[in-house]
């Protein structure tokens, strides 16, 4: 993001807008922190300048990374979906991503609101490797890879800065207790929040493999999950993997 | 990992929000997927959503609804949000009767959620639940602020909006209402929930 400071008139209405708190005023007129900016475009969408001063501008490799990763409106030409997301439980009754005895699990590094460099994300994924998980194949932070047994992503987007970034794994349900103890191992070492979802398909008597282990771990989910309807069609087939 | 997820909040005003998002499975059923989105939009519409958007254009504090839908692409995502359930169920019931069959997910409470779903006869296929936040959480705001900003899954609607949008209420220069329609215009996606930030914005500033 680009900010034209020698025509910014100083209504400081801007700085509040940044989700990272990247604006700031310094000699009574706007300035962007160029390292801690994350390119998601609030500030030029909001169009909150009453001389427009934001320009958004396409950002040259690595720093495409925090672009594509941060501002939801961007397909990612890797995963075809807009933003850092993927398509996890929305579409499971069709793709079958999600399968019976595995739990699917997303680290969202940088989330709610703080932003992740990717030398924190790599502390996690390299921290799961560890403990043996499958990283999702479709998904933004595994296709930065250069090792996915080992978790290593690219040296040259290592310090780029995003909005959050979603580490996706699955692993058998006899592994949760095993990656949920590496995950708050991790989570001492690195200097950004994340959120953690498990995501499981729901057994025929309408319970959750995940409800019993959670329950002699004492953690206790949010009150409110994200249901997938079962709606979707052609539907995968569990028993034979199609 | 979903955008829908991770709403914090109590029992009780977690009780007016229900987020619903479709797609496309990529590569599987993607072609003709921008009309249906579109049908499952006018649907949701009908039945008053507090906020409705998609992925790649916006919501409907930014755009009209009908260029939103006119405008859908196969790859895209739609989402919608209500503040109560029976609308929920209204939209489902509808949903049903069409044979809708593009995926559809539903966010809310767990409980709640599966009964509204049992009441049109769907089952539950799978679930996403959040085990909250950690790491180094002495960076997060307050909970009286985070309980807003995590209506945006995607981080667009920023902590600092929030806090002078609590301090304009307690100035008299805007209304909650308007206020959470200034912080619903960032979250681009449309699962931004007015009501309900409205109702927190209005606690917030009375303390």
């Amino acid at each position: 993001m680009k900010l034209d400071s020698d025509n910014c008139i100083g209504c400081e209405l801007c700085p509040p807008y940044c989700p990272v708190n990247a604006i700031h005023m310094k000699n009574d007129v706007a300035v962007i922190d160029d390292d801690e900016c994350v390119e998601c475009g609030v500030c030029f969408r909001s169009r909150v300048c009453p001389v427009d001063v934001f320009e958004e501008v396409v950002a040259p490799w690595p720093r495409a990374v925090r672009q594509v990763m941060s501002n939801p409106l961007i397909e990612n030409p890797d995963t075809r979906i807009p933003g850092r997301g993927t398509e996890e439980v929305k579409t499971n009754e069709v793709t079958g991503r999600i399968k019976p005895g595995f739990v699917g699990m997303g680290l969202e590094m940088g989330r709610p609101g703080t932003g992740t460099r990717f030398t924190d994300v790599q502390k996690m994924t390299q921290g799961l490797a560890e403990v043996g998980v499958n990283f999702e194949p479709q998904n933004p932070v595994t296709l930065w890879m250069t090792d996915k047994k080992t978790g290593k992503i690219r040296d040259d987007i290592l310090n780029e800065k995003s909005l959050s970034a979603i580490v996706e794994v699955s692993f058998p349900i006899d592994r949760l207790k095993a990656v949920l103890k590496k995950i708050d191992e991790v989570a001492q070492q690195i200097d950004t929040v994340f959120s953690i979802t498990t995501c499981v398909k729901v057994l025929p008597d309408g319970s959750l493999p995940t409800d019993k282990i959670f329950q002699e771990l004492g953690i206790t989910p949010y009150p409110g999950s994200k249901n997938n309807i079962g709606i979707g069609r052609p539907r995968f087939n569990f028993e034979e993997g199609t | 990992m979903t955008h829908s997820l991770h709403r914090l909040g109590t029992r009780e005003n977690l009780s007016h929000d229900y987020p619903l998002i479709c797609m496309a499975a990529h590569g599987i059923n993607e072609e003709g997927a921008a009309a249906k989105m579109g049908r499952f939009l006018e649907i949701c519409q009908r039945h008053g959503p507090v906020n409705l958007g998609d992925m790649k254009q916006g919501n409907i504090f930014v755009h009209d609804a009908e260029d939103i839908i006119r405008n859908i692409t196969n790859t895209t995502l739609v989402q919608v949000v209500f503040d109560d359930l029976a609308k929920v169920e209204a939209v489902l019931r509808d949903l049903v009767a069409e044979n809708f069959d593009l995926s559809v997910v539903v966010s809310g409470l767990t409980d709640a959620t599966r009964e509204c779903c049992q009441k049109v006869g769907l089952e539950v296929h799978t679930v996403s639940q959040s085990l909250g936040i950690r790491g180094n959480i002495s960076r997060l705001p307050s909970r009286e602020v985070l309980e807003i900003t995590t209506m945006c899954g995607h981080g667009m609607t920023a902590s600092g909006l929030v806090e002078q949008m609590i301090d304009d209420i307690k100035k008299g220069r805007a209304t909650p209402e308007k206020a959470a329609e200034t912080l619903a215009k960032p979250c681009e996606c449309g699962i931004f929930n007015t009501t309900r930030a409205a109702t927190l914005l209005a606690a917030a500033a009375a303390q």
